[in-house]
């Protein structure tokens, strides 16, 4: 269902302040639309409809890669319809979809399926990371070529990480020799013992925690064999300032990158005093030392992007004490307005270098979109960068409701999100229309 | 006077190359015949074998020699005795050549550095084996023509190439006869830096066929490696790196060291199909076998002479 194959009419948004800092274009001018790709970028253009965006920002589409649509499995939690509705309404064009439904993206019929799924439901381009072992049991490799040739994009051990350092290097050198990049997520589970962070908060708070070292030392083998074996590797959800650090030791010695989430860009553990069930999200969240270390690492690009890791869970797996509740947090929705609202406008992170990290960066990584120029798919962001709204569970377009964020007033909103030339996401309202 | 022992190719040139096939023809064509009357050639297994222990044992028999078999089970190494004892035990007996099958590399070499008879290597962990690389030229000469057909011609080498002591005497025994190598496998059952043995690395048989290969060559894909650690499945494995019907152009040819797992190295409509030289391969072991003992114990001057 990503519109572009149907070859809407041409659309030219108008005055928008164009921004991407992957092409320099940082100015007020229109974009003309044609055929689902960026058609032309100058003064006055026309075309069969038009989009007034006075007043309003232009980026390339926001790329996810890494967001859990519980498809196939829990529905009841998220669709690849109201996932792709939730992230296009974060000004999300592209997702890579986690592997760790029920049953597990282990084998090329579930790839298929979830591909014809996304083909009739998904209003972005979505991408699927299949499991890099079976069941994500650490144990058995998968079948990733044949995974890559049901349609996957990518591998992961997502959710889990990779306890055995054995396996995870067979299982780098075959993705690596399969064409397949993998996706880490780098956690000790002889460490992990906890379902907070091991600090002062949860100290106080009587919770178990689990060491920043648990990140850490996984993050350290993983970037060591993705050094020894050569496999382009991207490194999920950094969140301690150690990590980021061992990233940058890596970067330019092997084929690296990662990304940090928005809510541990801008929440710390103190919200473990509340020992309420929907602050457990894994990695959890840190102290501001390594909320800052993190942050730093993003704004020199050592962290490459920001990526949501979105996780949506029922009701009855938040509403629980912290200790009992399932971890994650919901993201796309909030992502851009959380960051600015946070970091861009507290002067902590310059805009360009927010579109650049929700944008053009992880657009290079997927190897699509990214970038507002001639030729590219029209894949792009509108947003009101002063629009002030407050979080709150009614307005969530996700089938769940867990975001840290209620209760926030953010500033900054998407307006509306084009994939392929056409508004999958619009809030524009009256401003567009058939002009003569 | 004359003996030479075998350890590797590492040190054969490509006219020693062609002198010993010539041997073998001569073997197998029976105009030179009890080269090795009066010798007594001593069979050291000490790993599982068929086709290498049986061809050596017959080479033996039929140049004329004495043989004595030790196996692992049945000799003083059950109890206990290091191989370079028993080595030496066999040299004190008076062995003229000593074939070594041994489960660790460089046991061979070891053996040679302790014996003055000529240490014949029938395989040494994933390290060498030669003799097995001289009867795939044989069998592949003589299906092509001859030893100068093989100039130019391609080959692929395909699957486990990490373990693979055939592949690491095939590689320089095609590469001396003028033949052009590559490698076909995943990089999980390539050698580290596979790349920097200069050999192109593709990832498929078809992307071996679209470097125009002559020859596949495959592996054996040993039961312990066949799922999970290096590989996902064998599903996937035959998919991609298994010789099939399909892959077979005018002309291609494949080989195989021996024992195939039917369906996955080859399916079962190849093995023994006509592009085959799985049975010319076996074929070959007695005659090349023979030549290799004749070099080594230096009774080839006698056949020249």
């Amino acid at each position: 269902m990503i519109p572009g194959r149907t070859n809407p009419p041409d659309l030219v948004v108008r005055h928008a302040h164009v921004l991407d800092p992957g092409s320099g274009l940082d100015g007020v001018m229109d974009v003309r639309l044609s055929g689902g790709r960026i058609a032309e970028v100058g003064d006055n253009l026309r075309g069969t409809r038009e989009l007034d965006a006075d007043g309003l920002h232009l980026f390339p589409g926001f790329v996810d890669v890494h967001a859990h649509w519980r498809t196939p499995g829990r529905e009841d939690e998220e669709t690849i319809e109201s996932g792709s509705a939730s992230a296009a309404a974060g000004g999300f064009t592209g997702v890579v979809m986690m592997p760790n439904t029920d049953p597990i993206v282990d084998s090329p019929v579930v790839v298929s399926g979830l591909v014809r799924r996304i083909e009739r439901e998904s209003r972005v381009r979505a991408r699927i990371s299949a499991a890099l072992h079976v069941g994500l049991e650490g144990k058995r490799l998968t079948e990733m070529r044949l995974l890559k040739e049901a349609g996957a994009f990518c591998v992961s051990d997502d959710g889990l990480g990779t306890a055995s350092a054995g396996v995870l290097r067979n299982g780098m050198m075959y993705a690596c020799s399969a064409g397949l990049p993998l996706i880490l997520h780098c956690e000790d589970h002889t460490l992990a013992t906890g379902v907070v962070h091991d600090g002062v908060a949860a100290s106080l708070a009587g919770i178990p925690g689990s060491p920043a070292s648990a990140e850490d030392v996984a993050t350290a083998t993983a970037l060591i064999l993705a050094a020894e074996t050569g496999a382009k590797t991207h490194i999920t959800h950094v969140s301690t300032a150690l990590s980021a650090a061992l990233v940058a030791f890596f970067k330019g010695r092997a084929d690296i990158t990662a990304d940090t989430t928005p809510h541990h860009l801008t929440l710390t553990d103190d919200l473990i005093s509340t020992l309420e069930g929907l602050y457990r999200v894994n990695p959890p969240l840190r102290p501001d030392a390594d909320r800052d270390g993190v942050g730093e690492a993003l704004r020199t690009g050592v962290v490459d992007f920001v990526a949501t890791d979105h996780a949506p869970h029922a009701s009855e797996e938040k509403e629980l004490p912290l200790e009992e509740a399932a971890p994650g947090f919901l993201g796309h929705e909030t992502a851009f307005s959380a960051l600015h609202t946070e970091i861009v406008l507290t002067g902590k992170l310059t805009l360009s270098r927010l579109v650049e990290a929700m944008g053009c960066a992880p657009g290079r990584w997927v190897g699509e979109g990214g970038r507002l120029t001639v030729g590219e798919p029209a894949d792009l962001a509108l947003l009101d960068l002063s629009e002030r709204w407050t979080v709150d569970s009614g307005t969530m377009i996700s089938r769940s409701s867990n975001s840290p964020y209620f209760g926030k007033t953010l500033t900054g909103r998407v307006v509306g999100t084009i994939v392929g030339g056409e508004l999958v996401h619009d809030r524009t309202g009256a401003q567009l229309g058939t002009r003569g | 006077m004359g003996i030479k022992s075998f350890l590797s190719l590492e040190h054969t040139d490509r006219d020693e190359l062609r002198e010993i096939l010539d041997l073998a023809r001569a073997h197998e064509e029976g105009s030179v015949s009890q080269t090795l009357a009066g010798k007594t050639v001593c069979l050291a297994f000490f790993e599982a074998s068929t086709r290498t222990a049986v061809s050596f044992e017959l080479a033996a028999r039929r140049c004329g020699a004495d043989v004595i078999s030790l196996s692992e089970q049945a000799s003083a190494i059950s109890k206990g005795e290091s191989l370079v004892d028993t080595v030496v035990t066999l040299d004190r007996l008076g062995a003229d050549a000593i074939v070594l099958r041994h489960p660790a590399a460089g046991a061979a070499s070891l053996a040679s550095r302790h014996t003055a008879a000529p240490v014949v290597n029938a395989g040494d962990g994933c390290g060498q084996h030669p003799t097995q690389a001289l009867l795939d030229l044989y069998a592949l000469s003589k299906a092509l023509g001859g030893f100068d057909d093989l100039l130019g011609r391609r080959v692929a080498i395909i699957g486990d190439v990490l373990h693979s002591r055939v592949a690491r005497s095939v590689i320089p025994a095609f590469t001396k006869a003028g033949m052009e190598v590559a490698l076909v496998a995943p990089g999980t059952l390539l050698p580290r830096d596979a790349g920097a043995w200069g050999l192109p690395v593709l990832s498929s048989v078809d992307e071996a066929l679209d470097w125009e290969a002559d020859v596949l060559y495959a592996l054996r894909l040993q039961r312990e490696r066949m799922t999970g650690a290096r590989i996902p499945s064998v599903g996937e494995y035959a998919r991609f790196f298994g010789v099939a019907r399909r892959h077979l152009r005018g002309g291609t040819l494949v080989m195989h060291p021996g024992p195939v797992n039917r369906g996955i190295e080859i399916s079962g409509d190849v093995v023994l199909g006509d592009s085959s030289l799985v049975p010319n391969q076996v074929a070959a072991g007695v005659p090349v076998r023979s030549a290799v003992l004749t070099v080594a114990t230096g009774a080839a001057q006698r056949v020249a002479a």
